[in-house]
């Protein structure tokens, strides 16, 4: 029954988010308003944790086997790919060395900041 | 007489469940970022299809109710963040700049390097997405009108390369900061990168768990603008 309770609100909070999808004037994926809705409600209170843990983990926990039939799916793609191979692995890597460069300077940047504020705060009290 | 038995939609559930446990257990196993289930799970169901010459229509009658909880999947993120949000709070404004730069610089790299590289416009769609968490990053593909399994390879890949590289690339870098260091490896290679910051020190791996919804939900937002 738990479960069942639990599958409601899940699934329910994702016929939500395809409802406001179809509605809103631009386009949104309607699991990440299901995702978003499902937040406020556990921080505002009116879901609490246990109201959707044991569904919850259970995805959160086997996430990666919802994405296999999309992974095999590369089958009618292959030749996209193979022609592709060499320019597809170097974006992978050279986009991941820039992210990872650009969010580290980005934080220790802001975070610098914020200690020389916080300090100068300090100061003037 | 084959191609009756697989037309079962039991088929392609039972190769999936069946093709994932076999991964699960390799990496149990190898205990390596490389020993990726999803990969070795694709890889087993693809060899599997070829081998037996199962027309792949027929794996999708029975996989495409497993890729039904995708989206469930995906809302149910809402519980991770939600469990993170204490130190999300703390850090809010390194958080949401970090996360917003790293997405930004990730998306523009990737247009910028498919021109480069004069890839076809539906790889640059595509692959827009591939530093965030999958279920997010085929929502992106599906809404710029990408193939999503080209998405779901290289946020693989992507990941996969993360959680080998990210301790090296801390040092390479001088990143002294853990806060820091936490959410470029989020930012840049989502979950499978995470596990490798779980292993670096716990604010490295909280950092980077937070760092897997934000940089998810900015991605989302920056795409509704391309």
């Amino acid at each position: 029954m738990e479960i069942i309770l639990e599958l409601i609100i899940i699934l329910g909070a994702c016929f939500i988010g395809e409802i406001l999808s179809a509605v809103l004037p631009f386009s949104f994926p309607s699991s990440i308003i299901a995702m978003i809705l499902l937040f406020l409600l556990l921080l505002c209170g009116i879901l609490k944790e246990k109201h959707l843990s044991h569904v919850g983990d259970f995805l959160l926990k086997n996430m990666s086997i919802f994405f296999l039939p999309a992974a095999v799916g590369i089958l009618e793609h292959f030749s996209i790919i193979r022609q592709a191979l060499i320019p597809f692995l170097l974006i992978c890597a050279i986009t991941l060395l820039l992210t990872f460069a650009a969010t580290a300077y980005t934080v220790m940047g802001v975070r610098a900041l914020q200690r020389h504020f916080s300090k100068g705060g300090k100061n003037r009290a | 007489m084959l191609n009756t038995l697989t037309s079962s939609p039991l088929f392609g559930i039972l190769l999936t469940l069946g093709s994932f446990s076999v991964g699960v257990m390799v990496q149990k196993k190898l205990k390596t970022p490389l020993a990726n289930p999803l990969i070795i799970a694709a890889a087993l169901s693809i060899g599997l299809l070829q081998l037996f010459h199962i027309p792949l229509a027929n794996y999708q009658t029975g996989s495409s109710y497993i890729s039904l909880f995708l989206g469930p999947a995906t809302a149910a993120l809402a519980l991770s963040i939600y469990r993170q949000y204490p130190v999300l709070k703390a850090n809010l404004l390194p958080v949401i700049a970090g996360s917003a730069v790293g997405s930004a610089v990730s998306m523009g790299s990737v247009l910028f390097l498919c021109k480069l590289f004069r890839l076809e416009e539906i790889m640059a769609k595509s692959l827009l997405s591939k530093s965030v968490t999958t279920a997010i990053a085929i929502e992106v593909t599906q809404q710029q009108g990408g193939l999503a399994p080209i998405t779901v390879a290289a946020v693989v890949i992507t990941g996969v390369m993360g959680a080998v590289f990210s301790p090296l690339l801390i040092r390479l870098l001088r990143i002294k900061d853990p806060v820091a260091a936490g959410l470029a490896i989020g930012t840049s290679s989502h979950a499978l990168g995470t596990t490798k910051a779980l292993e670096i020190g716990q604010v490295e791996g909280a950092m980077s768990s937070i760092a897997i919804g934000t940089a998810g939900l900015v991605t989302v937002l920056f795409a509704l603008f391309l």
